[in-house]
């Protein structure tokens, strides 16, 4: 099944874990997924109307998904989700 | 004409020349080059130090912050004996200690749309080493206005990201991140730290990329970034393309012009904590005592991480992290009077948002958290 990085930021909220394999055949199928497994990621993934916030950027096996089929980007066995945040420190 | 190189300057560059890559031409064009570097902090100081060691002819420092304690756990370039000094002066000196061969242009002030553009129009290469969102897309749109490679890097904690922004061959980080985070989502450094080492690795990169454009040798990660991860060691790179959509560099662009970019972020242009929830909702550590003394009961909120209260912490208080907050609200009595309260007040003033949304009256943020506590009150407890 495919597996999705989070940012380190998140990890506190799924458990400790920085890679997680989710059963999914989509971006938006993944997404579900994972809502349904870890609710507490929801508030800083979505915004209030249900859209990925726009500080996020999902990346398939190094492809940003903007460029493929956005959510719709089918997932296949084996394929690497990238969840990346935006980050100001320096 | 590419200036010549001394004899002296030969013998100090010497392990560049014999790189068939660099050369005595390539090391003439460094001496020939110039770079901006805007911070001077964490990701600045390697950038500052490797270019200065490289020999590129020219460099800009833009901060407009002194150097405090809590810097000198991953600000290489300052020291101990600079604490309380310019930041920009502090970093020069330092830089022409191991390089005075070298020109060093200082700008002690805030990188801001009414200067930007003139402090970056005379360098070739932007080094975004900054430490907050409306600086890093002031620096972005400044380089694309100006036709500029922005050499970008950001960190926090373990997690590290390296690219080349640069319109004319690729995409810039608006396209990439059309919009800020909401304010309070992602937090600074000063919030939630950083391992002192990673801006060493990050900002060591962009020196390695800033070097490579100016040389014009290898591939520049233009179209790709590097996410690090220092827990893992992992370094994965992804493909970014041209944003179509891009307000600032795709083909139907309608912003032309610098814009207000603390106004666009909803954050002021540094990560400073003020500690403040506005005057009507904070109350300074010395009331707060002295309503404790009157009501030992009154009730403390600790919205701190729990890891935080083997640093300081205040008697009674209960704790319950910022991010757990809103699902925890069940636990607190509204119609008790209340003082939140964190490190240095920013977490605070945006638990008391939330308790205040979710109908809480009698509450007050403690302006300037606990550090102000124990600098105002109880000089027992640490600083952090």
């Amino acid at each position: 099944m495919p597996s999705v990085r989070l940012p380190n930021l998140m990890k506190y909220y799924v458990d400790n874990q920085r890679e997680i394999a989710v059963p999914a055949a989509s971006v938006a199928e993944l997404m579900d997924n994972l809502l349904a497994q870890y609710p507490a990621l929801r508030p800083h993934l979505f915004d209030a109307q249900g859209s990925l916030r726009r500080h996020f950027n999902i990346f398939v096996n190094g492809a940003n998904i903007r460029d493929l089929n956005g959510m719709d980007t089918p997932l296949a066995e084996g394929d690497k989700v990238l969840l990346m945040a935006s980050a100001a420190g320096g | 004409m590419l200036p010549e190189l001394s004899h002296e300057e030969i013998l100090r560059y010497s392990r560049h020349l014999l790189i068939p890559e660099v050369g005595l031409d390539g090391q003439r064009k460094l001496k020939n080059s110039s770079v901006l570097v805007i911070g001077t902090g964490g990701l600045g100081s390697p950038v500052a130090l490797y270019l200065a060691a490289a020999g590129v002819g020219r460099i800009g420092l833009v901060d407009y912050d002194v150097v405090d304690a809590t810097n000198l756990q991953r600000q290489v370039i300052h020291g101990a004996s600079t604490v309380g000094q310019l930041k920009v002066e502090s970093a020069r000196a330092k830089m022409l200690d191991l390089n005075a061969d070298i020109q060093v242009d200082v700008y002690n002030e805030p990188f801001t749309s009414e200067n930007a553009m003139r402090i970056a129009r005379d360098y070739d290469v932007l080094i975004d080493g900054t430490d907050n969102f409306p600086t890093r897309y002031l620096s972005n749109d400044v380089a694309v206005f100006l036709g500029k490679p922005n050499v970008y890097g950001s960190i926090f904690r373990f997690d590290g990201q390296v690219s080349v922004f640069d319109a004319r061959r690729g995409p810039c980080y608006r396209c990439l991140f059309p919009e800020p985070p909401p304010p309070g989502l992602v937090p600074t450094c000063a919030e939630g730290g950083v391992l002192g080492v990673l801006p060493g690795t990050i900002g060591t990169l962009q020196a390695t990329e800033a070097l490579k454009l100016l040389l014009g040798v290898g591939d520049p990660l233009i179209g790709k970034l590097l996410l690090y991860n220092a827990l893992d060691m992992s370094f994965d790179f992804v493909t970014l393309k041209k944003n179509p959509k891009c307000r600032v560099c795709g083909p139907n662009a309608d912003i032309h012009e610098l814009i207000d970019y603390e106004e666009f972020c909803g954050v002021p242009g540094h990560d400073h904590e003020d500690g403040s929830a506005g005057a009507d909702w904070d109350i300074e550590a010395p009331k707060l005592a002295a309503a404790l003394s009157l009501d030992p009961s009154l009730f403390l909120l600790d919205v701190r991480e729990p890891h935080e209260l083997q640093i300081s912490a205040l008697p009674r208080a209960l704790n319950i992290p910022l991010g757990q907050l809103a699902s925890r609200l069940s636990e607190l009595d509204s119609a008790r009077e209340m003082v939140v309260f964190c490190k240095a007040g920013t977490r605070s003033a945006r638990a008391l948002e939330l308790l205040v949304s979710a109908g809480f009256k009698k509450v007050k943020n403690l302006k300037g958290g606990i550090n102000a506590w124990a600098r105002d009150v109880d000089p027992t407890l640490p600083i952090y």
